[in-house]
């Protein structure tokens, strides 16, 4: 007999496919590999009015052999520019995934959860430093690198004219900084070009 | 004059049927039918008993008491996080 963390997981997917966020395309759970239930694709739509709108955020989904009693292993495989989730290694800094896990909660909560951390972010408990200094700081040009990373890694609509950031980023190319890495360091440095070459070649 | 038949029961079958007093139908822990058991057991029926808490929140008995186990600061309701006391 299969033992219980592999035989909720199979009863919960089934709760996600057949709930009404996933008829509504909002949130989604995939087998990654048939005979391995305890690594699967999770997916969620960056919801409306936030920088995320639109994206569609890839999770790498890890089940332990305790749960429900331990949470999920849960990380972003998309990029995000968000001040409760790692820019670089994409880990979550969410409650319910650490201390305040419950074992009534399922994969369909954890999703929904996370949705919502994109909605409300909570910038005194940070998982990325540098993103929750300028959420704190500069809210506009947050809210801009947000979108910018959205569009650029989750292929959230073309909404702003990104002219005067792909032309900062064009010029780190030139110098032979990989795209990944100059949209790091341009995000970092609140889109200084010059501070951006500084933090790269020093 | 009464024509009753006689009938002799040579032997017979009982047949019972019982099933668990409960608020809901699945064990919000491991999500297997309060009529079934948990996935540790595999004879439903006392061995496997549902037990509530003051919150009425009810679960397999022996779900609720891993779940305990696993928790060392508070020993919360897993539904409601009130904090866990068995109810009479």
């Amino acid at each position: 007999m299969a033992s219980l963390h592999i035989t909720r997981v199979k009863r919960e997917f089934r709760e996600v496919v057949s709930s009404e966020e996933a008829q509504k395309s909002q949130i989604k759970i995939e087998i990654i590999d048939e005979s391995d239930l305890t690594k699967l694709k999770g997916t969620v739509i960056g919801p409306p009015d936030t920088p995320f709108e639109g994206g569609t955020y890839i999770l790498d989904i890890r089940i332990p052999d305790t749960y429900p009693f331990n949470p999920p292993k849960v990380k972003f495989v998309t990029k995000i520019w968000h001040p409760n989730i790692s820019s670089v290694t994409g880990a979550i800094c969410l409650d319910i995934l650490k201390d305040q896990w419950a074992a009534a909660m399922t994969l369909r909560t954890v999703l929904l959860s996370i949705q919502a951390l994109l909605q409300a972010a909570e910038p005194d408990d940070p998982q990325d430093a540098v993103v929750a200094k300028q959420y704190k700081g500069d809210p506009e040009l947050y809210r801009k690198t947000a979108k910018h990373w959205a569009q650029t890694y989750a292929g959230a609509p073309k909404t702003t004219d990104d002219a005067e950031i792909s032309a900062k980023i064009d010029t780190l190319l030139q110098m032979g900084i990989t795209e990944t890495k100059a949209r790091e360091a341009l995000s970092t440095h609140s889109w200084n070009l010059e501070a951006a070459v500084d933090s790269l070649f020093t | 004059m009464s024509t009753g038949l006689k009938v002799k029961i040579k032997s017979w079958n009982g047949v019972g049927f019982w099933k668990w007093m409960t608020n809901d139908t699945d064990c919000g822990i491991c999500r297997l039918p309060f009529d079934g058991c948990c996935p540790d057991c595999r004879i439903p029926g006392d061995d496997c008993p549902i037990v509530s808490g003051q919150c009425r929140h009810q679960f397999h008995m022996h779900c609720i008491l891993k779940w305990l186990q696993t928790q060392q600061m508070k020993q919360q309701c897993p539904m409601c996080r009130r904090d866990w006391q068995f109810s009479d």
